[in-house]
C-alpha cells in the first residue's frame, strides 16, 4: 500500500459527483466519496443503497449523481439487492459473459441498517457474498423526519423519542451494530469514520473492497438536521466523539480485533454532547445523573474494546 | 366541544385516543409521520403504550399480540409499508382480531412518490394479502370525517372482531381543517369474552389462531368468517349522495377527488349540465345498491368514475351499475392531482358521447 495522501488522492475523478442534494454540514456523501476513491480506477463497481436521504437526494430520476451503476430497490433489501447482482456477477464471469473487475457495494442509513435492513444484511453476510456493506450511520432516520432508531443513543431528542419533563428523549442504548457483525465471523469489519485527513476511512474502504468475501463498515456519519450541530461543525462533532471514545476505530481482521486510535486523553462525554441541540435537555441540574450513566456506558464499552484489542 | 385546527394525521391518531386506543405500534414512512410523532407524545400522557417497531413487519404484528390480548390498537402507514403489513393483516382478518390499520397512500407502484394517490384501492378494498378475507375501509373525505370515522372505526372492528382501514391519502394526512372529536354513534359493544387475557383456571382457554390444517374446519372457519363480512354488507354499508336527483350525469369519487367532484358540481351547473355525485364512504362494503339504484333512473345518462388512479374503484362502479349504462373514468396517477377543469372536460366529452 503506498503511503496515504489525501491531496493526491483527491485527484481521482470523484465517483459521487456534485450537484446531489444533500444537506450542507452532512456526513453522508464525504463518507461515500472516501469509500468510492478507495477503488482503483480501473474497477467498476455495482452500488445499491436502501431507501434513505442518501438515495433520494442523489438519484432523483431522472437525474444521477452515481458514476457506476446503480440499484435501488426497497428499504429492507440493500443487502439482499447487491446480493443478487454480486451472484449474477459471478456466475457471469464463470461461463465468460462478463471481464474485467467489479466490486460490490452497498450503502444503507442506520433505519436501513440497523433495524428493516438487518435479516437481509445478516444473510448476505452468512452466505458470503464478495461484497461490502458500508452503513453510514447518523443514529435516526432522517429522511422522513429525525426518528428514533435502534441506533439512536439513549436519551437523544427525536420526534418518536421526544424529550419531555418525564421521560428525557429515548430510553435505551444505542445497539452495538459493530460488535453484531463481528459475531458473523466474516473476513472484515470495520468501524470508521470521517476523521482528520480521512486516512482511516480510506485505508478500511480499501481493505474492505479488496478483501475476498463479505465486508462490512460501520461508518459514523453525522446530521446537522437530527444532532442539531452547525454545519461547518461536521469534522469537529465527529472528533469529539473519536476522542471521548463514544465511537472508537477499530477493525476485526479474519476475528482479530486491532484498536485504530488511541486518544492521547481521553474527553469527557459531555464534551461531545453539548455542542449538539439533540441532548440540550440533558445539561440541567436535575439530568446530571444520566450524564453520569452516559458516561458510565461509554467507559464499559470502551473499555471492553481494549481487552479484545488485547490494549488493556 | 370547540372545534380545533389540526393537520389531518394529527387528527386521527388524537381521535384514536380520544376512542380508547392505548396501544400503537407505527414505523416511518411519509406522509404518515405525524401519526407515531403525535402518538409518542400523547400515549405515555394517557398511560397508553408507543412503541417505534424496527420495520411493519414488526408493527403489525405487535398489533396482532394486542389485540389478541383485547386491546384497542392501531397502527399507520403508508402504501409501500401497507404491503409490507399484509402477511400479518391477513392473519389477524383469519385469527377474528379488530384492530384500525391507517394508510396515508402515495403514489405507486414500487418506492413510487410521496405525493396522494388512490392507487391502492384494490389492495385495501378485495384482500391484500393472501387468502380470503376482507377489511373494512372507511374512506374519509374531510379531517371531520377521519376523526369521526377512526372513532366509529375501532367500533366496527370491535363489533365485528375484523381489521378496519382508514384510506386516506397524502393531501388529508398533510391538510389542516378544524375538527371536532365526537361520539354521534357509540354502539353496544359484546365483551371481548375470547381474548387471551389469562384464564386462571376459571374458564377454558382461549386460543386465537389462524392456521387450521384440517381442509373441512378450515372451509367451515372461511365459510363463517363469511357469513360475518354478510353482515357487514348488509348493515355497515356508508354512501353520500349529492345533487343526483335531476343529475343528467353521475360521478363517483370518494376521498380527496370527491372534494375536487363537489367544485365540478357547480361548474358544471353554470355550463347547463347537472352533475351528481355519489361519494362511497365505505369502499369495503361497496355501495352497490346505490348506484344499481340511480342507474334505473331515466334522468341519469351515464356515470363517470374519477380516481387518483389508472381505474380501480371503476370496477365496483360497473358491477353496481351493470350495464345499465355505460361508466367512463378518468384518473390523474403518480401524485397528480385532477383538476375541476379537467373533470368537467371530462364530462363535457362523455355527455357529447352519450347525446349522440
Amino acid at each position: 500500500m503506498a503511503a496515504y495522501n489525501l491531496k493526491t488522492l483527491t485527484d481521482k475523478p470523484e465517483r459521487l459527483t456534485g450537484g446531489h442534494r444533500m444537506c450542507a454540514g452532512c456526513g453522508a456523501p464525504i463518507v461515500v466519496r472516501t469509500v468510492l476513491r478507495a477503488l482503483k480506477p480501473e474497477d467498476h463497481a455495482v452500488v445499491g443503497t436502501a431507501t434513505g436521504c442518501l438515495e433520494v437526494s442523489t438519484c432523483i430520476y431522472p437525474y444521477t449523481a452515481w458514476k457506476d451503476s446503480f440499484i435501488h430497490s426497497a428499504f429492507e433489501n440493500a443487502a439482499a439487492t447487491v446480493s443478487g447482482a454480486e451472484a449474477a456477477y459471478r456466475a457471469m464471469s464463470r461461463t465468460g459473459k462478463v471481464n474485467g473487475t467489479t466490486k460490490f457495494i452497498a450503502f444503507g442509513g442506520d433505519g436501513g441498517t440497523y433495524d428493516i435492513g438487518f435479516q437481509s444484511l445478516s444473510g448476505a453476510m452468512e452466505r458470503g457474498h464478495d461484497m461490502v456493506y458500508v452503513c453510514y450511520d447518523n443514529e435516526a432516520y432522517m429522511n422522513t423526519g429525525i426518528q428514533r432508531s435502534s441506533s439512536t443513543p439513549k436519551y437523544a431528542d427525536t420526534t418518536t423519542s421526544p424529550a419531555g419533563s418525564d421521560i428525557p428523549g429515548k430510553v435505551q442504548f444505542k445497539k452495538d451494530l459493530t460488535m453484531v457483525m463481528a459475531a458473523h465471523n466474516i473476513p472484515y469489519v470495520a468501524q470508521s469514520a470521517p476523521f482528520r485527513n480521512m486516512r482511516d476511512l480510506y485505508e478500511k474502504a480499501e481493505k474492505a473492497i479488496y478483501t475476498p468475501g463479505p465486508a462490512f463498515l460501520n461508518v459514523m456519519a453525522p446530521c446537522p438536521r437530527g444532532w442539531r450541530y452547525n454545519t461547518p461543525q461536521l469534522m469537529e462533532v465527529v472528533r469529539l466523539a473519536i476522542d471521548s471514545c463514544v465511537w472508537p476505530l477499530y477493525e476485526v481482521i479474519e476475528g482479530k480485533f486491532v484498536l485504530n486510535y488511541k486518544p492521547r486523553k481521553k474527553i469527557p462525554v459531555v464534551d461531545y454532547l453539548k455542542p449538539q441541540g439533540r441532548f440540550r435537555h440533558l445539561f440541567t441540574k436535575e439530568n446530571e445523573g444520566l450524564l453520569e450513566e452516559l458516561q458510565q456506558e461509554v467507559d464499559r464499552r470502551w473499555n471492553r474494546l481494549l481487552e479484545l484489542c488485547g490494549e488493556a | 366541544m370547540s372545534k380545533v385546527l389540526m393537520k389531518g394525521n394529527e387528527a386521527i391518531a388524537e381521535a384514536a385516543i380520544r376512542a380508547g386506543c392505548r396501544y400503537f405500534f407505527g414505523y416511518p414512512i411519509t406522509p404518515q409521520n405525524e401519526i407515531p410523532a403525535y402518538m409518542a407524545k400523547r400515549m405515555p400522557e394517557t398511560g397508553g403504550c408507543f412503541i417505534q417497531a424496527e420495520s411493519e413487519v414488526s408493527a403489525i404484528n405487535m398489533v396482532y399480540g394486542a389485540a389478541g390480548a383485547g386491546a384497542r390498537v392501531m397502527t399507520s402507514s403508508s402504501s409501500p409499508g401497507i404491503s409490507l403489513k399484509q402477511e400479518g393483516i391477513s392473519y389477524m382478518a383469519a385469527a377474528e382480531l379488530p384492530c384500525v390499520i391507517v394508510n396515508m397512500v402515495r403514489g405507486g407502484p414500487g418506492l413510487g412518490g410521496i405525493q396522494p394517490a388512490q392507487s391502492d384501492y384494490f389492495q385495501a378494498t378485495k384482500g391484500g394479502g393472501h387468502g380470503d378475507y376482507h377489511l373494512v375501509v372507511l374512506a374519509p373525505s374531510t379531517i371531520q370525517e377521519a376523526a369521526d370515522l377512526v372513532i366509529e372505526g375501532f367500533d366496527i372492528a370491535d363489533q365485528y372482531r375484523n381489521p378496519v382501514m382508514i384510506l386516506g391519502d397524502g393531501i388529508l394526512g398533510q391538510m389542516m381543517e378544524p375538527v371536532e372529536f365526537r361520539f354521534s354513534n357509540r354502539r353496544e359493544l359484546p365483551p371481548k369474552t375470547w381474548a387471551t387475557t389469562g384464564h386462571t383456571g376459571e374458564r377454558p382457554r382461549n386460543i386465537i389462531n389462524s392456521l387450521i390444517i384440517d381442509p373441512q374446519a378450515l372451509e367451515d372457519h372461511v365459510n363463517r368468517i363469511y357469513q360475518k363480512y354478510g353482515h357487514i354488507m348488509k348493515n355497515e354499508v356508508k354512501v353520500e349522495c349529492c345533487n343526483c336527483d335531476n343529475a343528467d350525469i353521475i360521478v363517483a369519487a370518494y376521498g380527496t377527488t370527491s372534494r375536487i367532484v363537489k367544485s365540478v358540481i357547480y361548474l358544471a351547473r353554470q355550463e347547463g349540465i347537472d352533475v351528481g355525485l355519489i361519494r362511497p364512504i365505505t369502499l369495503w362494503p361497496f355501495p352497490a345498491n346505490e348506484f344499481s339504484r340511480w342507474a334505473d333512473r331515466q334522468h341519469v345518462k351515464a356515470f363517470l368514475t374519477v380516481e387518483m388512479s389508472t381505474g380501480q374503484m371503476v370496477e365496483d362502479v360497473r358491477l353496481g351499475v351493470n350495464g345499465k349504462k355505460p361508466v367512463f373514468f378518468y384518473g390523474r396517477t403518480g401524485g397528480m392531482v385532477p383538476e375541476p377543469s379537467a373533470i368537467l372536460e371530462e364530462i363535457k366529452k362523455v355527455m357529447r358521447s352519450v347525446m349522440k
